[in-house]
């Protein structure tokens, strides 16, 4: 590419490339559709020059190596219901867009795997697989909307991650398409493939290592019995309080959810599940297994739950109740639409016997900014949501949200925990990267992501903040080999 | 060959800038279980992390451990199993937790439990050239930067030393049981769709070992569910001198003719009455069993209420240790000669050095020696 190349040029180059590959339906560039793709469901807003829609391996490879020739950033993109920016495109990208490549490749319950296209939408599958007697544990509360290839690239969460882990405990390979349009098969139908683990590198990598265009997931059988309870507390401590000494007590429950009482109010408003709205907390918990695991699991939850003086429980006495109180939780983001037209939501990690006194801290944060902050969480995994309500129209809102935001992340921090438990840190945290790693630190991940792209065109300016690079790799930013190496000891290995 | 054997993180940052400067080839060795995996490499020292064996944090309730990678899995299942949790490795207990992850060795209770890999939540690498990286967090959940800790898991010592590790524990199962059955892989198919939630199934090539856990009701269920669906017998064994049978359940009935033993469980209430029994068999046989300890082969004994027992050094200043379930009681203490006739213990060689109270215990009496 010549650096003179004028850029509408090399967009309408690659657009004419494109629409050959893909016909023209499937390449977007009008101003609507870009204005539509240049955003996720984060807060950030971006930009790009090209959407593509590709519908097969072939179809995205072509899309890959048409953005390399012509000098185009690759942003990979599922369904859009990203929270921190990872499908927000920057600059002159190429967004492609995977949600028409939604078959369901294979299904082999013998041995308990499945074979899907990364357009896939998450309960689609796990509703797929129902007849089966298995389910695909991983169920964000985007799970309607969201896709198995967003999901492999966040590393996605969800409630029931509690007792059967997150994404990349249950993705056993992936076929990634490389920057240069190569494409590999990263892990295998094993339970665990010999050699470096670059599934692992892959799966919440946050479309920066490449595209993923099918994903080998392992099978989860559905449990023979469960039980949904619901209890709730007049205070805030108390059910934080019942968290812990449901761990303590050696049950790890399928799930532990608690909300706050302005969340309740707004999901029972919604949902109408008859959530106790008096209440200051109320908490979900789920066990399984066999009907004497649940026997068990349910006794010891109980006498957790009553040394911590709750207040009341309610036991789904059948799957339509069970599916209501779900309904409330699942929905809760929605229905906070109905305190103010924006929010911000959080998704820091702490350690789960921090809970209660980093609520306090939470709550303590938003009344001297004056913001209006809801809770619902996934507290069984210390994995919290704090989310702020407000008018980013009225001016100077956006301005005390964000310095609230800070001062949560930095909160979570001090407590032990981490910046991100499900969601990525994309744009809107990448800069908070430094509170939690070291410069040698964020080498070590630039080194990895170079690894993968030499070039930095997949998903560029995501997850490391500006700054970090990976001095080991000349190539990575156009340095000469040997000046780079010139700068390490002699003769050490690297 | 060198040996470096670093006693901190500083150490091992140290060392690895040195030998990388120097162009010296480390082999990372922890406690050698897995060491003969990967290709054999030529190395000009072996750095052992067995130093770094400190348990940095261990919050119960939290269900994370943070230990250095030298520490023995076995001493991390002491540590956990006082407070009834566990790291699901099942490796041998002299091996690290650095080497178990290094090998990306997993359970064979897999299936249940998760893969090693499911289990490492933060790193701390020394990389060859000595630079400290940590990846990952204390935290059960994370999302927070690229998976570098991922990486390191079986990668057989070649990205790094493993210095420090955050495991995700869980609770220890209330209760196990390990069902074997005849057949092969076949078998094991048709188990891992009889059996609700297994925690492991093995196929061996004639037989199938199947591995349960979790709650009582949930364990026998399970054990139900496949012991009802095999053919066979239930055999009752009749014991002599007490009104009281064994009952076994066998797939393979042809196979028995006679028995020389049986095993069984230590909870079996048979034994209760089978304890009472001894001294009404005493003088037709005693049952006499020998095993050699040592600081290499890392085994202990454990001595059983109501039997006797004795050391016979083999080297030169050995230390044994040794400790009691009850408190000590002089007046109940009962001990016999090492040459006492009834017994006839066979020693590879007579001892040299005997305490003046040891070589003047009476001959065995039962009504003394039993009598306390």
């Amino acid at each position: 590419m010549e650096a003179s190349t004028r850029s509408e040029d090399r967009v309408a180059r690659a657009r004419e490339a494109l629409e050959e590959v893909l016909g023209p339906e499937r390449v977007l560039a009008d101003p609507l559709a870009l204005a539509l793709y240049a955003r996720d469901a984060s807060m950030v807003e971006g930009g790009c020059a090209l959407v593509a829609l590709p519908s097969s391996v072939d179809e995205v490879v072509a899309c890959v190596r048409v953005a390399a020739e012509h000098g185009l950033p690759i942003v990979p993109r599922g369904s859009g219901t990203g929270l921190a920016g990872g499908a927000t495109p920057i600059g002159e990208a190429l967004v492609v867009v995977t949600t028409k490549m939604d078959r369901i490749l294979e299904i082999r319950p013998e041995d308990r795997l499945a074979w899907v296209e990364p357009g896939v939408r998450n309960l689609d599958l796990a509703n797929a697989l129902a007849p089966y007697g298995f389910t695909y544990a991983p169920d964000p509360s985007s799970q309607q909307t969201c896709s198995i290839g967003g999901n492999v690239s966040t590393n996605a969460g969800g409630p029931h991650c509690l007792a059967y882990g997150v994404t990349s405990n249950h993705v056993l390979a992936v076929d990634l398409v490389l920057p240069d349009g190569t494409l590999e098969r990263l892990g295998s139908e094993a339970p665990e493939a010999a050699g470096y683990d670059l599934r692992g590198a892959v799966v919440g990598s946050e479309g920066t290592l490449g595209v993923v265009v099918a994903a080998c997931v392992r099978l989860t059988p559905l449990p023979p019995a469960l039980r949904t309870m619901l209890f709730d507390f007049e205070t805030v401590e108390d059910c934080a309080a019942t968290v812990s000494a449901i761990i303590a007590s050696g049950v790890v429950p399928a799930a532990v959810e608690m909300m706050d009482r302005g969340i309740v109010v707004a999901a029972e408003r919604f949902a109408h599940a008859g959530y106790p709205t008096d209440a200051a907390a109320i908490l979900i918990v789920e066990v399984d297994g066999t009907q004497g695991a649940v026997e068990a699991q349910s006794r010891a939850v109980l006498e957790a739950a009553r040394a911590n003086r709750c207040r009341s429980v309610r036991v789904a006495a059948d799957e339509t109740e069970r599916a209501l109180i779900w309904k409330g939780r699942k929905s809760a983001f929605g229905a906070v639409a109905q305190i103010a037209p924006h929010y911000h939501l959080h998704d820091c990690v702490v350690p789960r016997t921090k809970l209660a006194p980093v609520l306090t801290g939470i709550y303590a944060i938003a009344e001297r900014y004056g913001l209006v902050i809801t809770n619902v969480f996934h507290a069984g995994d210390g994995n919290l949501h704090p989310l702020l309500s407000f008018d980013r129209r009225v001016p100077g809102t956006l301005e005390r949200v964000l310095r609230a935001s800070e001062e949560i992340v930095r909160l979570c921090v001090e407590a032990g925990g981490a910046l991100s438990g499900e969601h990525g840190i994309g744009l809107e945290k990448r800069e908070f990267m430094p509170l939690v790693f070291t410069a040698e630190d964020l080498t070590a991940q630039a080194c990895v992501r170079a690894a993968f792209d030499p070039e930095g065109r997949m998903n560029p300016h995501k997850v490391l903040p500006a700054g970090a690079r990976c001095g080991d790799f000349a190539m990575a930013f156009g340095q000469d080999a040997a000046e780079a190496a010139a700068r390490l000891p002699e003769g050490a290995w690297i | 060959m060198d040996l470096i054997h670093p006693h901190s993180v500083p150490d091992v940052v140290e060392t690895l800038r040195e030998a990388s400067a120097r162009r010296r080839r480390l082999l990372v060795a922890g406690g050698r279980a897995h060491i003969d995996k990967g290709n054999p490499c030529e190395v000009d020292a072996e750095l052992w992390t067995t130093m770094l064996d400190e348990l940095v944090a261990y919050e119960p309730a939290e269900m994370v451990a943070v230990v250095g990678a030298g520490m023995r899995v076995g001493d991390l299942a002491r540590a956990l199993g006082e407070h009834g949790q566990e790291w699901p490795v099942d490796a041998p207990p002299q091996a690290t937790v650095g080497g178990v992850i290094a090998a990306g060795a997993s359970s064979p209770r897999r299936l249940s439990v998760g893969a090693v890999r499911d289990t490492v939540l933060e790193v701390e690498l020394v990389t060859g050239d000595g630079r400290l990286v940590r990846s990952g967090a204390r935290t059960v959940k994370n999302v927070t930067g690229y998976d570098v800790h991922k990486l390191v898991v079986g990668s057989l010592g070649t990205l790094g030393v493993i210095v420090r590790v955050a495991l995700k524990v869980r609770p220890l199962p209330a209760l196990r049981r390990t069902v074997r059955a005849p057949g092969g892989p076949e078998a094991a198919r048709g188990a891992l769709q009889a059996v609700p939630l297994p925690a492991g199934v093995l196929a061996l090539p004639d037989e199938v070992e199947i591995r349960l856990e979790g709650w009582p009701e949930r364990v026998k269920v399970m054990q139900r569910n496949w012991i009802g669906r095999s053919e066979g017998a239930l055999i009752r064994f009749a014991i002599e001198g007490l009104d009281a049978e064994l009952e076994v359940f066998t797939t393979r009935p042809d196979t028995i003719y006679g028995a020389t033993f049986m095993v069984i469980a230590p909870e079996h209430p048979v034994l209760e009455s089978m304890a009472r029994l001894r001294p009404a068999v005493e003088g037709r046989g005693v049952l006499e069993m020998a095993a050699e300890l040592s600081a290499e082969n890392h085994r202990a004994m454990l001595v059983p209420p109501g039997c006797a027992h004795g050391f016979l050094t083999l080297e030169p200043d050995s230390l044994v240790l040794y400790f009691v379930s009850a408190a000590h009681d002089p007046a109940r203490e009962r001990g016999v000669r090492w040459n006492d006739p009834t017994f006839a213990i066979a020693w590879p060689f007579e001892p040299r050095v005997v305490s003046a109270r040891d070589r003047a215990h009476p001959d065995f009496a039962p009504n003394f020696h039993l009598a306390a």
